[in-house]
């Protein structure tokens, strides 16, 4: 076992830097749509660890294995259900080979896609039965904890989190993804900040926090509201505006300067982990790194 | 409390039961069904608004267009071809292939069928072909399109692209959505229009309907 700090010990110590977008990069190197990302774990595993080190290369303490839509629900969608070991073990083996001695690779979880009555069919058995096996699968191969994120229902990020405590003893971060409505920040499925803080804290998260739709600018106000509901560390990964499409080129319209100066925002407003989401790459994290550390 | 209030509520509280209630007695008892119908749709859209407000989330919207869908099968039954002649527009919904995002389209096939469309709702994932053939197929007015990644938004222009080559494109509206889709895309790829919400790509529907 490497001597290196607990993550929890780290995120005590100093701000915490998570990497950026994935799958957006994996598109720009050829990934074709109809294709699960996850697949090019064993498909084309060099392009998906090159990204990897490229965010360790910028900063970054934790890298977030290729896994988003890992889960079996999620892959199933994608008629690849039956990958989801294969996927999620080949995932964290990437990581890991590249993975600098002080730096930590994290397991991602992302939504099932699905959902509850009466937006959709799925039960709560289903999301702990596709949740259990992600991440068991993950802590098999040995992440240092897991990432929950993207949730838009605190039912299955709860779910989510019970699941990942019932599989091992390792940290869970669970990040939910909020919208800014006139009456504040809510899921679109109605969860309050309050309500997702304390639900979290129950099910077990050890980190709890934001990502994804909420720009960098729209996060600022987020996190003391957050912090109102507890003493836990809080993760922010907001996204890099929102995306436009100008003569066929994805363009998100947020520079990573502004990007930065917003994180920085942030971090003064007590978030203690921090990384970016859609629309973001590895020169985000350099400039992330550069203003937090100035 | 008159029928009115009381169908409002039904639509406003998700109320299924109540607003099939509504809509037997409405029959038994000779109401203008007409008359029903809009007062129900005037009660979809406020849910609508209350969703714009931030009053409203997806769990409560999406049972409002149940009770909705609920009473609009009882009631569209009833109307009299003769007297009460409602045109029934068609409508073929999907998020387009390569694409697996079904919230947003799922709502607003869900408030099409509460407004009395007649909805075939294909998933998620859907081929262009698949499309176009099941529009040729139930003789279909609108297809409408959902994109939710500026990567698969090509498939809409696709969608175009192949309805011209079959000669088809005058015969069907074409709706675009997705939170990516912007007025300038629609007009580039030659789409008839696009909704911020799925309160608004339903009035839009109707607009093009002539409703």
């Amino acid at each position: 076992m490497r001597n290196k700090k607990h993550i929890l010990d780290l995120v005590k110590e100093r701000v915490v830097i998570l990497d950026g977008a994935m799958g957006s990069l994996l598109i720009n190197q050829g990934l074709q749509i109809g294709i699960p990302p996850e697949s090019w774990n064993v498909t084309n595993p060099e392009k998906v660890q090159k990204i990897h080190l490229n965010y360790y290369n910028a900063g970054s303490d934790v890298v977030l294995t290729n896994t988003f839509g890992g889960s079996r629900l999620k892959l199933s969608a994608h008629n690849h259900g039956e990958r989801v070991e294969e996927y999620n073990i080949k995932a964290v083996e990437i990581a890991r080979e590249i993975c600098p001695e002080e730096g930590y690779v994290a397991g991602d979880v992302g939504p099932s896609g699905k959902f509850l009555p009466p937006v959709g069919k799925v039960t709560l058995d289903d999301f702990e039965e596709t949740f259990l096996e992600q991440t068991r699968t993950l802590a098999n191969a040995e992440v240092d904890f897991f990432f929950i994120e993207t949730m838009v229902d605190l039912k299955e990020a709860e779910s989510a989190v019970k699941a990942a405590k019932r599989t091992s003893n390792l940290p869970i971060f669970v990040s939910i993804t909020y919208k800014k409505t006139k009456r504040g920040y809510f899921t679109i499925m109605g969860n309050s900040v309050d309500q997702c803080v304390n639900t979290l804290r129950k099910a077990g998260a050890d980190v709890i926090g934001a990502n994804c739709t909420l720009s960098s600018n729209e996060m600022i106000d987020l996190i003391p509201q957050i912090r109102q509901f507890t003493d836990l560390p809080i993760v922010a990964k907001p996204n890099a505006g929102k995306p436009q499409l100008i003569e066929g080129k994805t363009v998100y319209l947020t520079s990573s300067k502004d990007f930065a100066e917003d994180i920085f925002q942030m971090v003064e407003k007590e978030a203690d982990i921090v990384g970016g989401c859609c629309g973001t790459n590895p020169q985000f994290i350099e400039k992330i790194v550069q203003r937090v550390k100035r | 409390m008159d029928l009115d209030t009381k169908s409002k509520e039904a639509i406003l509280n998700g109320n299924i039961s109540l607003a099939e209630e509504i809509a037997r007695k409405a029959i038994l008892e000779n109401y203008d069904i007409n008359a029903l119908i809009d007062t129900l749709s005037e009660a979809i859209r406020e849910a609508g608004d209350l969703f714009e407000e931030g009053e409203f989330f997806l769990p409560e919207l999406m049972r409002s267009a149940e009770a909705m869908k609920a009473a609009m099968g009882i009631l569209t039954p009833a109307l009299s071809p003769e007297k009460d002649s409602r045109f029934i527009a068609k409508v073929i919904i999907g998020t387009i292939e390569g694409d697996i995002h079904d919230i947003g389209k799922t709502l607003v096939a869900s408030m099409l069928s509460a407004e009395g469309f007649e909805v075939y709702d294909l998933g998620a994932d859907v081929p262009v072909a698949t499309f176009i053939d099941k529009a040729v197929e139930v003789d279909a007015h609108l297809i409408c399109v959902s994109a939710l990644l500026t990567t698969t938004m090509v498939g809409q222009k696709k969608l175009i692209d192949t309805l011209k080559e079959r000669n088809i494109r005058e015969k069907f509206k074409v709706l675009l959505g997705g939170a990516p889709v912007s007025k300038g895309w629609v007009e580039e790829i030659g789409a008839d229009g696009t909704a911020d919400n799925a309160i608004s790509a339903v009035k839009l529907a109707k607009k093009l309907m002539m409703l």
